[in-house]
């Protein structure tokens, strides 16, 4: 797979030295059921740099995603605090999570969520159309995205049309589209066999090596241990830290 | 890509369910379009067959002409109404019933209608008959008369032919004479219903022919103004307070008053039900088309899209169905209207000129208005599902699911 | 025309109704009996004293005294009309009425209305009176309006009306449907994969498909009876008037039950069975 690294179309907008994207302290996050409240991440505190390589780990039900989500900006903090580029998520306005998210977060999805009366060219253009870009700049740039993610060739087939690998490289290109310094992907090879699962691991290693930063929430131990840093949690809080 | 190339395309992924979508509102559409053209209709019909005879106003004994009340002294009233300064002629007619003979079969019941033809004036100029000649000439003589298409069709007449004809004044009792007229047009009378058969003659052959018993009184005095209808109708008022006058947009408000209620009333109706029926089955389609896509929702807010911009998709697509469907109701619609006009033309004592369902450009604003609110209005709950979307929550339950 | 419709033409002109006290000179006024909404517009009350005449000159008039107020028989014909009418006994109007020239015309009269103690004989009571009468035209009451009387066009309007309606709510029904069942897709698919023919599922669906349709027929039928009050209610107060606007009658209600049901089953069955050509596999798939 060929890798872009030119000024004008770099996959990721990170700058080469490492700064500080995400500051969380002590968050924590309570969701209210008729049975009882439910605490699903309980006084996190984590900082992710750019180019970090983050692997989050832990049984079923022990907040792995919860923490994707609000690091993300889709799920609110019920407690502490969660900065990105240094400004408070709990005070921007929805439109400006959304702009947020748009420019400066990517989401890789377990069930890819690609839409299926698009083709994979058009599903990669949907977040560059949403931020303005111009026709042709982003037609452009969906090219490059497909062709760095291997799939030039399958630009024009629909998601039907396409494997679970292959699906889930469009929705890496997707996320990619608008240059984000963070990339969060929930489970990204849950869905795919061993082998398949190895080729989008590889993938997500050469875009965390051109600067974006990356958290991958996995069961899959190989996934993990691609990371340089390894969090296990239990029961809503980080338990440990394993640094490569 | 914006919001209506979305909506378009979101569309398009399930033909049959939008295609029948779009037929729905297309149907009801169509209803609705007819509504509006009926509520209207009647008066703009009536409206336009008044306006057409070049009478500006009547004048009548009853509050409506047509009442069974007749004006007494009839041509003398005539004369004293023509002699206002703001009146350009004045006519009185008379109707009666009549029979005409056949030389096999029963004999044809018709109704006369005796008219002046000349003005009460010196120069006594000749008046527009209250009808229309097809073929021929009008009646002039004593001895003349016009027909109907029915009566020329079925008694096989043309502009030459005589007829024997009886007819009565006073009531249907009396047993008189027949009287031989020659015919000498064919013509259309414009209040003429379905049922009926007319002929049309002088207000002498009239006399002639119910056997010199018509008296002085007169069914209706029609009147055309130098300028002002209002003012004439005012003068005319003035002139003789014993008489009712009332320019043709005042017999058409006061029918509306009666006669029409009922239709303006059913229309308001339909209109209601059908808007309320069309709100209620597009907000399902979409409300059950957002529930089923709800992750994909979900998924473009996470990548961030904002909550404007998929409650904009949620919008265009019902304004895409709504204005498809929209379109296609309006062919439909005039397509149901000739139906339905054609059923409603059956009712006794309707003028078969008169139209029931009668195409203004305000009956199409009004239907484009309320297919905009519509679309608008039905899209409120499915808007409200998606932009208070909990994201996070709803990506763990498509996990699950 | 008939007897008394003369006199609501007098009363709607507005003639001048100036009730007066009987002085005990004069002879007993005649009575007669005024509509509801004519003795609330000119104030009149049993009792009073009133003089009616046959035009607005007053040309000829008699004092007559109230009797009674009543109600009249709502006229849907005459929708929109305030009923201002007078009744009076026959010979009252026949004097009032008749051509001063034309003594006959005291016992002329527009309609005769015929009570038959058996009423199924009028059809034959109609044609002997026709046979011996010359002149004259007997109809039974039920075909008086005819084929193309007002209300049976009105009553074809309305069908077509409901046609359309219909057709439009089969229509939203299909695509409705279309939607539920592809929400079970996934369903059905595993359902086929495990062995289960496509009649048992189609049975099924039809089941399902008669319930949601019978429960949804019930509820449209209270939705109608409570609308039927609401109509009613409504048009009843907009135009004073004791007329039944709507009316569920059994038939009506059986009517719509038996179009309802069966259309919301098919319409199930329909949608279902285009989604069961495909293969499990492929129902199953994501």
């Amino acid at each position: 797979m060929k890798s872009v690294h030119s000024p004008q179309s770099s996959v990721s907008g990170s700058p080469t030295t490492s700064q500080l994207i995400v500051d969380a302290k002590n968050v924590s996050r309570v969701f209210s059921m008729p049975a009882g409240p439910v605490t699903a991440v309980r006084d996190v505190t984590l900082q992710i740099n750019s180019g970090d390589h983050i692997a989050v780990r832990g049984p079923s039900g022990c907040g792995k995603s919860t923490l994707l989500h609000m690091l993300g900006c889709v799920e609110p903090q019920t407690s502490g605090t969660l900065l990105f580029d240094g400004q408070d998520i709990s005070r921007m306005s929805d439109a400006r999570r959304s702009l947020l998210r748009l420019k400066q977060i990517g989401f890789v999805f377990q069930r890819f969520f690609l839409l299926p009366m698009l083709t994979a060219r058009e599903n990669v253009e949907l977040p560059l159309s949403e931020a303005g870009v111009p026709k042709q700049t982003r037609q452009k740039r969906a090219a490059e995205l497909l062709e760095y993610v291997g799939l030039a060739a399958r630009a024009d087939h629909r998601p039907s049309q396409l494997s679970g690998g292959e699906m889930q490289r469009v929705a890496i290109a997707r996320a990619l589209a608008n240059g984000p310094r963070l990339l969060l992907a929930d489970e990204p090879t849950g869905e795919l066999d061993e082998s398949t699962g190895a080729q989008i691991a590889s993938l997500l290693d050469r875009v965390n090596q051109a600067g974006t930063a990356l958290v991958i929430v996995t069961h899959d131990p190989a996934l993990a241990d691609r990371a340089e840093r390894v969090l296990m949690m239990r029961d809503g809080q980080i338990e440990s830290e394993r640094v490569r | 890509m914006n919001a209506i190339g979305f909506a378009w395309r979101s569309l398009v992924r399930q033909p049959a369910r939008a295609a029948l979508g779009i037929l729905g509102v297309a149907a009801v559409g169509a209803l609705l379009f007819d509504m509006l053209l009926l509520s209207r209709g009647l008066i703009v019909s009536m409206q336009d067959l008044l306006d057409r005879g070049g009478w500006d106003v009547r004048v009548s004994a009853g509050e409506l002409p047509g009442s069974g009340l007749r004006i007494s002294d009839a041509v003398d009233t005539a004369e004293a109404i023509s002699r206002l300064p703001s009146v350009q002629a004045a006519l009185v007619m008379r109707a009666a019933t009549a029979q005409i003979d056949r030389a096999s079969g029963q004999p044809l019941r018709a109704s006369f209608q005796g008219a002046t033809m000349r003005s009460a004036d010196p120069a006594g100029s000749r008046l527009r008959a209250p009808w229309t000649i097809l073929r021929g000439r009008d009646a002039e003589g004593a001895d003349e008369v016009v027909v109907d298409e029915k009566i020329a069709s079925e008694s096989r007449l043309e502009p030459g032919s005589e007829i024997t004809l009886r007819a009565s004044c006073v009531g249907d009792l009396e047993a008189l004479p027949a009287t031989r007229l020659k015919v000498v047009g064919i013509a259309e009378f414009p209040f003429q219903t379905t049922n009926e058969t007319t002929t049309g003659g002088t207000l002498d052959a009239l006399k002639a022919a119910c056997g010199g018993n018509v008296g002085t009184e007169a069914d209706l005095i029609l009147v055309t103004s130098t300028g002002d209808a209002d003012e004439t109708a005012a003068a005319i008022r003035t002139l003789l307070p014993e008489i009712r006058a009332a320019t043709n947009t005042e017999v058409v408000g006061r029918l509306q008053q009666t006669g029409f209620t009922y239709f303006r009333q059913i229309s308001s109706v339909l209109t209601t039900v059908t808007v309320s029926f069309a709100v209620l089955l597009i907000t399902v389609l979409l409300t059950v088309s957002v529930n089923q896509r709800l992750g994909e929702i979900a998924a473009l807010r996470a990548l961030g899209f904002s909550r404007v911009r998929v409650v904009k998709d949620v919008l265009s697509e019902s304004a895409l169905i709504v204005g498809i469907g929209g379109l296609l109701s309006l062919p439909l619609g005039l397509l149901l209207a000739s139906g339905l006009d054609r059923i409603l033309k059956g009712m006794p004592g309707i003028p078969v000129a008169l139209h029931f369902f009668v195409f203004e450009a305000q009956a199409l604003a009004i239907h484009v208005a309320l297919l905009m609110a519509t679309a608008i209005i039905a899209a409120l709950y499915p808007m409200r599902i998606v932009s208070t979307l909990p994201i996070a929550a709803t990506l763990r339950d498509e996990v699950i699911g | 025309m008939r007897p008394g419709l003369l006199v609501r033409f007098l009363a709607v002109l507005g003639l001048g109704l100036v009730p007066t006290l009987a002085t005990a000179q004069e002879a007993r006024p005649a009575d007669v009996l005024v509509s509801r909404q004519l003795a609330e517009s000119e104030n009149l009350t049993v009792g009073s004293v009133v003089r009616l005449a046959t035009d607005a000159a007053g040309t000829r008039a008699r004092e007559f005294r109230i009797a009674g107020i009543y109600e009249p028989t709502p006229d849907p014909a005459r929708l929109g009309q305030v009923p201002r009418s007078v009744r009076l006994h026959l010979p009252d109007l026949l004097e009032m009425t008749r051509p001063v020239d034309v003594p006959a015309g005291a016992e002329y009269v527009s309609s005769v209305n015929v009570a038959l103690v058996d009423p199924k004989d009028a059809g034959q009571f109609a044609k002997d009176v026709n046979a011996r009468l010359p002149g004259v035209l007997a109809l039974p009451a039920g075909e008086a309006a005819g084929s193309a009387g007002p209300f049976r066009v009105l009553e074809r309007f309305h069908l077509a009306i409901a046609v359309v309606t219909i057709i439009a709510a089969t229509v939203f029904l299909l695509a409705l449907s279309i939607m539920l069942v592809d929400e079970r897709r996934e369903t059905v698919g595993v359902l086929r994969l495990i062995g289960l023919p496509v009649r048992r599922i189609l049975v099924q669906i039809l089941l399902e498909g008669l319930l949601v349709a019978g429960v949804g027929a019930i509820f449209g039928l209270i939705l109608a009876l409570l609308s039927e009050q609401l109509i009613n209610q409504f048009f009843q107060w907009r135009y004073d008037t004791a007329l039944v606007f709507v009316r569920i009658t059994r038939d009506v209600a059986l009517t719509c039950v038996a179009i309802a049901v069966p259309l919301g089953a098919s319409a199930t069955v329909v949608a279902s069975w285009a989604l069961l050509r495909r293969g499990g596999l492929r129902l199953a798939r994501r």
